[in-house]
């Protein structure tokens, strides 16, 4: 710094004070972010369970789908036709081809949660970035970003997509997660834009034009800070609604390609009726795993959401 | 020569209704503003809420685009963006806002807040920063523990001096202030206003010091423009608005500064409605048929008003 700044000649804090100030200011900082959340969740017992079998969970499937080979449960048996539960080969049974229900389970899951996470993630930062720069610049911008998505949500989502998966010949996992996040984006990019048309109004915003930031930075260094709890909130709730969405695809046979095990495909051997009443074990565990998985991330989001507006937190107390 | 100088300024929004949403009228929220700004001084700008005296700072930062009208600044025209980036405009003329809570953004630390024009405009190393920031905060009357703080946790005449830091960081000629005491109690005025004070004595800045508070005008401003209506009604030196106040909505706005004096009530009160009075019957004299303010005519060489031209010359025959 110059010496004839005149900062220097007007304040008595000078070069030497400045470690030990900075002392000082750390002693008495408000905790962190990380910190905060740490604490709602220690303060609300069934957020943090629900955090663990969620984490929990993902890990196991992914971890222990390494050690299932592919042939393991592909192969059909006749001699395991409908096995009972709970034996010791067959813990959750076997299903009409005499497939060992919990290698489908698991191999299923990590399919099933794998194309939701990553649909999430990419309709997800897609979404809200769309909404923050159609709601910060406002005008003819907004204008017509919203008759875009207001197109894309006119569209039938489902039809486009049973139309794709039949056209494309060889598809797999990573294809069907880009052709289903072509259409998934449009309900939180809806959302985004409506608070971030109300934040780019507030006066920090303008503050931060005269200090010389640039549009880029406002947006997603200002602007996403201020709506991360309407963020973290909707990517929970849209990790539990896209689950649904593969799900719901490979029930009716257009999601993952013949063979490869999905919840879905579980969860339509409920379709037959001796299986709903004699054979419960074939798609009963992968019912019960979608209502325990979805339930605990909103409990997780509810938690997140508190940590992240100050009113709401339940640690501090 | 002036440090800024404001030429016939518009902001003009369109409303738009029917239909075909369509442009059916306009909000004249600005209509002709000039003023020039000289280093060093404190320029009041005093006018009812929605006489456009908001709008006209927000257009000399660069916030707002006026749809006519110059602001020159070292020879530019500012209004254009391109100028502003040429110039690092706004290194040298910062903003000090109303709503201190607001305008300092709530998921930032205070020194993040403060540094931001910093980090933007200048190339200062982690600890010059940081030393800077605490040299800001020592300077508004903070102590060093408020540097890892968030803007809630101070209070309403804290965000404000904090405000005050972060217009004053990056060591500005003119700092355009919008009422920036008027959402504070009367004790943490007068301490926010002495602070500004004591930086303008400091670093020899010019304020453009936004109010609708005349008692607060005084305390501060050297020259004075009083808006109405989009327009300048009358504009001078501290004396000339106080001690001759020439146009009707001048002297309605003085007589409204209350009086504390329980024994001259009854007087004050005569005063104000004979001004009520006036105002209500010679309307006509004082704006156009439009209900529009009129031109600004010289009566002094400080003192303007915006009256007919014989009232004008009148005036200036009774001022020598």
């Amino acid at each position: 710094m110059a010496q004839n700044d005149p900062l220097n000649k007007k304040s008595s804090i000078s070069a030497e004070d400045l470690t030990r100030l900075s002392k000082e200011a750390e002693a008495t900082a408000t905790p962190s972010s990380r910190q905060i959340i740490w604490k709602e969740f220690k303060a609300d017992k069934i957020a943090l369970t629900s955090a663990i079998i969620v984490v929990g969970f993902i890990l196991f499937v992914i971890i222990a789908s390494f050690f299932i080979p592919a042939g393991s449960y592909k192969a059909v048996n006749i001699m395991d036709y409908f096995n009972k539960p709970f034996t010791p080969d067959f813990w959750l049974g076997a299903d009409s081809s005499g497939r060992s229900v919990a290698k489908l389970l698991i191999v299923g899951s990590r399919n099933s949660i794998g194309i939701a996470i990553g649909l999430t993630l990419i309709s997800g930062t897609f979404g809200i970035a769309y909404g923050l720069i159609s709601g910060y610049f406002g005008g003819m911008t907004d204008m017509i970003m919203s008759r875009i998505y207001d197109f894309m949500l006119m569209l039938p989502t489902l039809m486009f997509i049973i139309v794709l998966v039949t056209i494309i010949q060889n598809y797999n996992a990573i294809t069907l997660t880009l052709i289903l996040s072509l259409f998934q984006w449009m309900g939180s990019s809806r959302l985004i834009r409506s608070r971030a048309l109300a934040e780019s109004r507030k006066d920090y915003v303008a503050a931060s034009k005269t200090s010389g930031t640039s549009n880029f930075k406002i947006i997603f260094r200002e602007i996403m800070p201020n709506i991360s709890s309407l963020i973290i909130v909707e990517m929970t709730l849209a990790f539990a609604g896209n689950l649904g969405v593969e799900t719901g695809l490979s029930f009716l046979g257009f999601g993952l390609p013949n063979g490869t095990p999905s919840l879905g495909t579980l969860i339509a051997n409920a379709t037959d009726p001796t299986n709903i009443t004699q054979y419960w074990w074939t798609w009963l565990f992968a019912a019960l795993e979608i209502i325990v998985l979805c339930l605990a991330v909103s409990y997780v989001g509810q938690a997140l959401r508190r940590s992240a507006d100050a009113s709401q937190r339940l640690g501090d107390k | 020569m002036s440090l800024i100088e404001v030429h016939d300024l518009e902001v003009h929004y369109p409303i738009r209704s029917g239909f075909w949403n369509r442009v059916t009228d306009e909000v004249l929220a600005v209509d002709g503003v000039s003023l020039s700004i000289e280093a060093g001084e404190t320029y009041g700008l005093v006018g009812e809420s929605g006489s456009g005296k908001s709008t006209t700072g927000k257009s000399i930062v660069g916030l707002e685009k006026p749809t006519h009208g110059q602001v020159i600044y070292k020879g530019k025209d500012i209004t254009k963006s391109a100028n502003r980036q040429k110039l690092d405009y706004n290194q040298d003329v910062q903003m000090i806002f109303q709503d201190s809570l607001s305008s300092l953004n709530p998921r930032k630390r205070i020194e993040d807040i403060i540094a931001e024009p910093l980090r933007n405009f200048g190339k200062l190393s982690k600890d010059e920063e940081k030393l800077r920031v605490l040299q800001l905060l020592d300077i508004v009357g903070l102590d060093a523990d408020a540097l890892y703080k968030y803007p809630h946790q101070f209070s309403g005449g804290q965000r404000q001096r904090i405000g005050v830091a972060r217009a004053v960081a990056t060591n500005p000629k003119l700092i355009v202030a919008d009422e920036p005491v008027s959402a504070l109690d009367l004790s943490v005025q007068a301490q926010v206003l002495n602070f500004m004070k004591k930086i303008q004595r400091d670093f020899n800045v010019s304020y453009l010091f936004i109010s609708h508070d005349l008692g607060v005008v005084r305390h501060m401003c050297d020259n004075i423009a009083i808006m109405h209506r989009g327009r300048i009604v009358e504009m001078g030196t501290r004396d000339d608005i106080y001690n001759h106040p020439m146009h009707i909505y001048t002297r309605r706005l003085l007589s409204a500064i209350p009086e504390t004096s329980v024994a001259h009530r009854e007087e004050a009160r005569a005063k104000r409605e004979a001004v009520e009075k006036e105002f209500q019957e010679n309307q006509q004299r004082y704006y156009d048929k439009d209900g529009k303010v009129l031109p600004l005519l010289d009566v002094t060489s400080t003192h303007k008003v915006a009256l007919p031209a014989d009232e004008v010359a009148k005036l200036q025959r009774e001022a020598d």
